[in-house]
């Protein structure tokens, strides 16, 4: 006879867990059933379920339900599970839709691929009885890079001549990680704000989440360089600025500099990318990289290495 | 160069059916023309499938969809009277394609642009003809226009863009 929750636990921890004492799961296609309380068994770990995870967006929690949070049972050490969803959806950005898709293969493979590699989350797969490929997770310990930014209590000028350097110095690391997952030919696929973490203890730059994938057949990196543009910009600038951000920080609309749609995103076009409008202290050549981004542009990337060859020469002439 | 030599790429869209018609109708009456109709497969993209099974029926349908259209076009341009033996069709495997046969030349799946700029130089097509869906510069960025890297990187060739 298989083994209760409670046999399991008895086994593996020395204080009795006082929560719900839930069921084991060797099969995890349902992951809906399944919740803090329960363990699951696959490979040769037990993993007890703390909780689903929640993602938080403007002061909304959204329950993940396939992701879990969890105690490996054999080490004590906390770990993330993301189970098997497969979810077609459709991405807006700006007036652009996209098809995307979440694929555990492709993250199991991009986990191989990065394993032991500081610049990406670690992890690994394996499957449970039914074949699903579940991915075993390191918890990454720190605060989303953003975040992190948006809390520094200083003003842009401060943060711009004292901060940013080496900010931008980790970031054209993080860009050096998505370039050599192109050249391995894969995408990260979903780069945006809330998957670029910096880790507590190092100050490393960590990407996360790698099951987005979507079918561009003659720029299949387009999105991910879109993407880093966007976390550019937001690094350079310490936030968006849309005209009314720009209008409340002058105080005064006739004090706003002469703005045009061709100085915003070619993409989100509320967001400022001329940079320099409201920061003049910003170098051209920095601002020009930014400007690739904007609905003025006639040239725009298409790879990494294009990008980082225009952004290196930018933290040389900050240094 | 050869003058006489038309390549046609085809998707499998309304677009570059509007391509084969356009160039159906210049060279009819006319002699000694060779058109080619020219696909560069690509696959559905392996990982939005659960398993290999599901991806290779997916691959197999691809396949079956642009044969039909390569045969449905190339009857076509035989019902404006051009000759079947100047019309002939390529399908170019993508080198990851399950159902591959090992050819000389497979698409790595990089660019569609550069496959066809391919061919063209090596069996010397004076004439390259594409059909255009019209994208907006957003989209151009992201996903990329094949006409437009044709237009920019095509070279020794003419270049049709069939709107």
């Amino acid at each position: 006879m298989s083994e209760t929750v409670k046999q399991i636990l008895d086994r593996f921890q020395s204080d009795p867990y006082m929560g719900r004492q839930g069921k084991v799961y060797t099969d995890t296609s349902d992951f809906m059933r399944i919740t803090g309380g329960d363990v699951l068994v696959f490979g040769d770990g037990h993993y007890l379920v703390l909780r689903d995870e929640v993602e938080r967006s403007y002061g909304v929690e959204d329950p993940k339900y396939w992701v879990k949070r969890c105690r490996h049972l054999e080490s004590g050490q906390r770990r993330l599970l993301k189970l098997v969803f497969y979810e077609k959806f459709k991405l807006q950005m700006g007036d652009i839709k996209i098809t995307c898709y979440r694929s555990p293969r492709k993250e199991a493979r991009i986990l191989d691929l990065v394993r032991g590699d500081s610049r990406f989350m670690q992890g690994f797969s394996a499957e449970d009885e039914k074949g699903n490929t579940i991915r075993v997770l390191d918890v990454v310990m720190g605060k989303r890079l953003d975040n992190w930014i948006y809390g520094l209590d200083v003003d842009h000028k401060t943060y711009f001549f004292e901060y940013l350097p080496k900010i931008l110095e980790k970031f054209i690391g993080a860009c050096e990680a998505i370039a050599y997952l192109h050249a391995n030919g894969e995408k990260h696929g979903d780069i945006r704000r809330d998957h670029l973490w910096r880790e507590t203890h190092t100050g490393d730059y960590v990407w996360i989440d790698f099951d987005y994938t979507f079918d561009f057949h003659e720029n299949p990196f387009g999105l991910d360089i879109f993407g880093l543009g966007g976390l550019l910009l937001y690094i350079v600038g310490k936030g968006f600025y849309s005209q009314k951000d720009i209008i409340r920080r002058l105080g005064d609309e006739k004090k706003a500099p002469d703005m045009d749609p061709a100085d915003f995103l070619l993409v989100f076009k509320n967001r400022l990318a001329n940079l320099q409008k409201i920061f003049p202290y910003i170098p051209k050549e920095l601002n020009w990289v930014l400007m690739h981004f904007s609905a003025g542009a006639s040239v725009y990337y298409e790879t990494v290495d294009e990008f980082l060859s225009d952004l290196r020469p930018c933290l040389k002439n900050m240094g | 160069m050869e003058t006489n030599k038309i390549l046609v790429a085809i998707d499998g869209s309304e677009n570059s059916k509007r391509a084969v018609e356009y160039v159906a109708d210049i060279v009819k009456g006319c002699r000694d023309f060779e058109i080619t109709l020219l696909h560069i497969e690509r696959l559905p993209d392996r990982d939005i499938f659960p398993d290999e099974e599901a991806w290779k029926k997916a691959c197999v349908g691809h396949r079956q969809k642009i044969d039909a259209f390569l045969s449905d076009n190339k009857q076509m341009i035989a019902d404006y009277g051009i000759p079947q033996k100047m019309v002939s069709t390529d399908y170019v495997e993508s080198c990851h394609s399950p159902l591959s046969e090992d050819p000389a030349y497979c698409s790595r799946g990089t660019s569609i642009a550069h496959d066809i700029l391919h061919v063209a130089e090596k069996e010397h097509f004076g004439t390259v003809v594409i059909g255009r869906r019209g994208v907006s510069k957003a989209e151009e960025f992201m996903f990329g226009s094949v006409s437009n890297k044709i237009i920019h990187s095509g070279k020794d060739c003419t270049i049709w863009v069939v709107q």
